[in-house]
């Protein structure tokens, strides 16, 4: 069977700062019609680069090496309009974010029409029956009628859906998905990748997946490549290498997933280098526990594993153990003498109004009621939708309640000034929970000027002090939330938060936006702090593993309704 | 980055020290009669010339600048003081009194301004005050509901939510975290606002409603250089008119230079906003 794609050599080099910064070097992929080749990293892998050298999306300044062939066509040699229309007719893309992907001002039929019509020459009416016939094709209940929709009506799984649409609208051969399902909760999630499955197998499509998340990788893909600082470091069939990783970088990707019952995530110690600092040897080494003089030397090249076919890795020192057993063992839950109440819910129901005048309303939670002692780590778990974020904002007096809540015996309403701010909100985004013009410094002194603290010398030391409690270098203190990372606003916000002394920390998703390692990092501090500090959190996720990290509790919300609370076990 | 906010910013800069230094540069009297030489064209003595009573047109500029800056500045600070306070308090607002605040906002925005300014002038007494007020009272509507909707928005933002949590009231707020943040808009509108005072005094003076006579602005020079269009004068119509055209274009080159500075960085200009001079960025 021939090959769909193939790359050899292919490497990339990005204009910054006025230079040629190669970002991705030396890749070599194939891909077979009707199979699925992931590509798996953390942002600044060179994953979506790679990917977007494919058709050619390079942003200006951009050069390319290589050979990529595209069912034999070297499409490199192509000029820009005979590229654009082969890519245009043979490519299918699906973004990360369909909402911005789409145009918010044109009807999803009319977007999906235009591919068709710019490329297969059909007649206006011809192309929409097409386009009902494409979003029936994904699953899209009254594809007729919800054709002549705006993408702002359809809701985030279905919004993904039209994008897969529009990308098969031309029959293409290849389809390029990157992060199709970040953001999305994980039912539907699976649902995007059943319907993937299903048109890969249906139209024999070659499907280059684009994700950082392993697990998922490991049920929907038939191989996979992980990328660790431009260059692919390991590739082999996805089951097996996810079960038995040869790379150093893949066992320590894995281990620090959290999963069920996997103890703590273990976090990656440093950061994984600059396009500007990639280094000739192996560029994990600095960062690798197993790293020897060879590895800080010399680069290993890829070689073929023992245990089967096709599974090669760069690394001198590959493991030998399956990953099963390599999960840090779990440090039995943090468990204070858990008596007392420091939050008590009774009857909690929120409601929001429909429209201005309207009389009917959407129930987002109702009728919760729970307690907590201090000190307690209660996990809310629950799908997109469900109520729990409604409940963080009302525990937290964001939005209007109905029903009582007690913080440390006294009802929520009647909380003024100090005594409210024992409770501190964590956000999902951390990157718009602080001021994009305010350094992170004077983030945290302006937390603590509100608690009352006027001397700017004492608050410059208490904000440094904090900055280390959550693991960052005073260095960052006069640094504006545009130029952190992820993982570094996160903390920072975390350290604003406890500026202000809280007994309860609610935390909204804290690690949904963040890379898998950042994350098994923040989630560690997290746990750390609570032993430390004594603080209690509830854990508002999406992800069971995140709050089995954390919680000493999980409460699980349905359609509104706390419908379980248990115990959770450590393993 | 200075280079760019040296050329969006010259011709401001320029016409402003036309105004100031003009005196000490061209110290002739614009008030001196010289009856000799009514309407003179431009010569050496005279750089452009003299008018009906032989006086200094040159001299009459500078000082028809100055006068008009001297009634257009206040009334933008005026204009912006009242336009920004009014979209703050319409932006914190809720329930009926900001439907309230918004509804009289739209009743004000509908009132064609020129007719207004015009009552206001036949009513009240002129004078640079007087003037000056009425520019400014009837030129902030449009700014108020800008910084009103940037205001909704950037209070419903995570980090204005996390500012609240830790207990900042709305006067905090304001000055520390949604002024600054618009303090871009703000800078455009402020630099836009003044050209439009210019203009709006132009054509109060145009129509004989400026500041009364001895004083000189750029409109009533122009008014009464039309007067004399058939005598051929033309230096005593193209340069006021040139001069209005001038700062309306003074002002919308200045406003896109911090427009275009400030999106691709965030430029000091806000820090006048904010008591915290250290929540700047060191570098």
């Amino acid at each position: 069977m021939g090959q769909t794609l193939t790359l050899s050599n292919v490497g990339v080099a990005l204009q910054r700062g006025g230079r040629q910064v190669p970002v991705v070097e030396n890749i070599s992929l194939s891909l077979a019609a009707g199979e699925t080749l992931a590509i798996v990293g953390e942002s600044g892998s060179g994953k979506t680069t790679t990917a977007l050298a494919i058709p050619g999306l390079l942003p200006e300044g951009a050069t390319v090496s290589g050979q990529i062939l595209l069912q034999g066509q070297d499409l490199r040699r192509l000029a820009q309009r005979a590229l654009r229309k082969l890519c245009g007719a043979r490519i299918g893309m699906v973004f990360q974010d369909p909402l911005a992907a789409l145009n918010p001002t044109m009807r999803v039929g009319a977007q999906i029409t235009e591919a068709i019509r710019l490329h297969l020459g059909l007649s206006r009416r011809a192309a929409w029956a097409r386009a009902v016939e494409l979003l029936n094709e994904v699953g899209i209940e009254g594809a007729a009628a919800r054709a002549a929709d705006y993408p702002h009506m359809f809701s985030g799984g279905m919004r993904q859906r039209v994008m897969i649409a529009a990308a098969l609208a031309c029959d293409p051969i290849l389809l390029i998905a990157d992060e199709p399902t970040s953001g999305l909760d994980a039912d539907l999630k699976e649902q995007i990748f059943t319907l993937l499955a299903r048109l890969r197998a249906d139209r024999r499509l070659a499907v280059l997946l684009i994700s950082h998340d392993m697990s998922l990788v490991a049920r929907h893909a038939d191989r996979a490549s992980v990328f660790y600082a431009g260059r692919c470091v390991e590739t082999g069939p996805a089951a097996s290498m996810l079960r038995s990783p040869r790379h150093r970088y893949t066992c320590a990707l894995l281990r620090a997933a959290p999963r069920l019952g996997g103890g703590v995530p273990a976090a990656i110690r440093g950061a994984m280098p600059e396009p500007e600092a990639f280094a000739a040897s192996c560029r994990f080494a600095p960062r690798c526990d197993h790293a020897q003089a060879e590895c800080v030397a010399t680069a290993p090249a890829l070689t073929a594993a023992p245990d089967d076919e096709g599974h090669i890795a760069a690394c001198f020192y590959p493991a030998t153990t399956p990953v099963a057993g390599m999960h840090v063992p779990s440090a039995a839950a943090p468990s204070p003498a858990l008596s007392g109440e420091s939050l008590r819910v009774e009857g909690l129901t929120v409601r929001y109004r429909r429209g201005y005048r309207s009389g009917t309303a959407r129930v987002a939670v109702q009728d919760v009621s729970f307690q907590m002692a201090p000190g307690e780590c209660l996990g809310v778990v629950g799908a997109s939708g469900s109520g729990k974020t409604s409940l963080a904002h009302a525990i937290v007096h964001m939005v209007p309640y109905e029903g009582r809540v007690l913080f440390r015996g006294e009802p929520l309403s009647t909380l003024r000034g100090a005594a409210l701010r024992r409770m501190q909100l964590v956000f999902q985004n951390p990157a718009a929970s602080l001021d994009p013009i305010q350094t992170a410094g004077a983030a945290i002194e302006e937390a603590l000027e509100l608690g009352g603290l006027r001397d700017r010398r004492q608050r410059r030391a208490r904000a440094t002090a904090l900055l280390e409690q959550v693991g960052l270098a005073n260095s960052l203190l006069d640094r504006l939330p545009g130029t952190l990372s992820g993982g570094q606003a996160q903390r920072v916000a975390i350290a604003r938060a406890l500026a202000a002394e809280p007994a309860l920390l609610v935390l909204d998703e804290p690690t949904a936006s963040l890379d898998v390692s950042t994350a098994a990092g923040l989630l560690t501090l997290l746990r750390d702090l609570a032993v430390r500090l004594g603080v209690g959190y509830i854990v508002i996720t999406h992800d069971v593993a995140v709050a089995s990290v954390l919680a000493h509790r999980v409460a699980v919300m349905q359609n509104g309704r706390l419908v379980e609370i248990r115990n959770n076990v450590p393993s | 980055m200075l280079n760019k906010l040296a050329t969006g910013a010259a011709p401001l800069v320029l016409l402003f020290l036309f105004c100031l230094l003009g005196p000490a540069i061209w110290p002739t009297d614009p008030a001196a009669l010289n009856v000799g030489a009514p309407l003179a064209a431009p010569s050496l003595s005279y750089p452009l010339g003299t008018d009906a009573l032989g006086r200094d047109e040159l001299a009459r500029l500078i000082h028809g600048g100055r006068e008009t800056l001297s009634v257009a500045v206040p009334a933008t600070l005026l204009a912006f003081t009242l336009g920004t306070g009014y979209g703050l308090i319409a932006g914190f607002a809720s329930g009926i009194l900001a439907r309230l605040l918004m509804r009289l906002l739209d009743a004000l925005l509908a009132l064609p301004s020129l007719v207004v300014l015009l009552c206001g002038a036949a009513l009240l007494p002129l004078n640079r005050v007087t003037v000056g007020g009425l520019i400014g009272v009837t030129a902030w509507f449009a700014l108020a509901r800008v910084v009103r909707t940037e205001i909704m928005s950037l209070r419903e933002r995570d980090f204005a939510q996390a500012a609240r949590q830790l207990g900042a009231g709305p006067l905090h707020m304001a000055r520390r975290h949604l002024l600054p943040n618009i303090a871009r808009l703000l800078t455009v509108n402020a630099t836009f606002l003044l050209g439009d005072s210019v203009l709006a005094l132009s054509a109060l003076s145009f129509l004989g409603l400026g500041v009364p006579p001895p004083a000189a602005s750029w409109g009533s020079m122009l008014q009464s250089g039309i007067g004399l269009m058939d005598l051929g004068a033309w230096w005593l119509i193209l340069p006021p008119g040139f001069l209005i055209a001038g700062s309306l274009f003074a002002a919308a080159s200045a406003g896109r230079m911090f427009l275009s500075e400030a999106s691709n960085q965030q430029t000091k200009v806000f820090w006048f906003f904010s008591s915290e001079k250290n929540s700047l960025p060191s570098s």
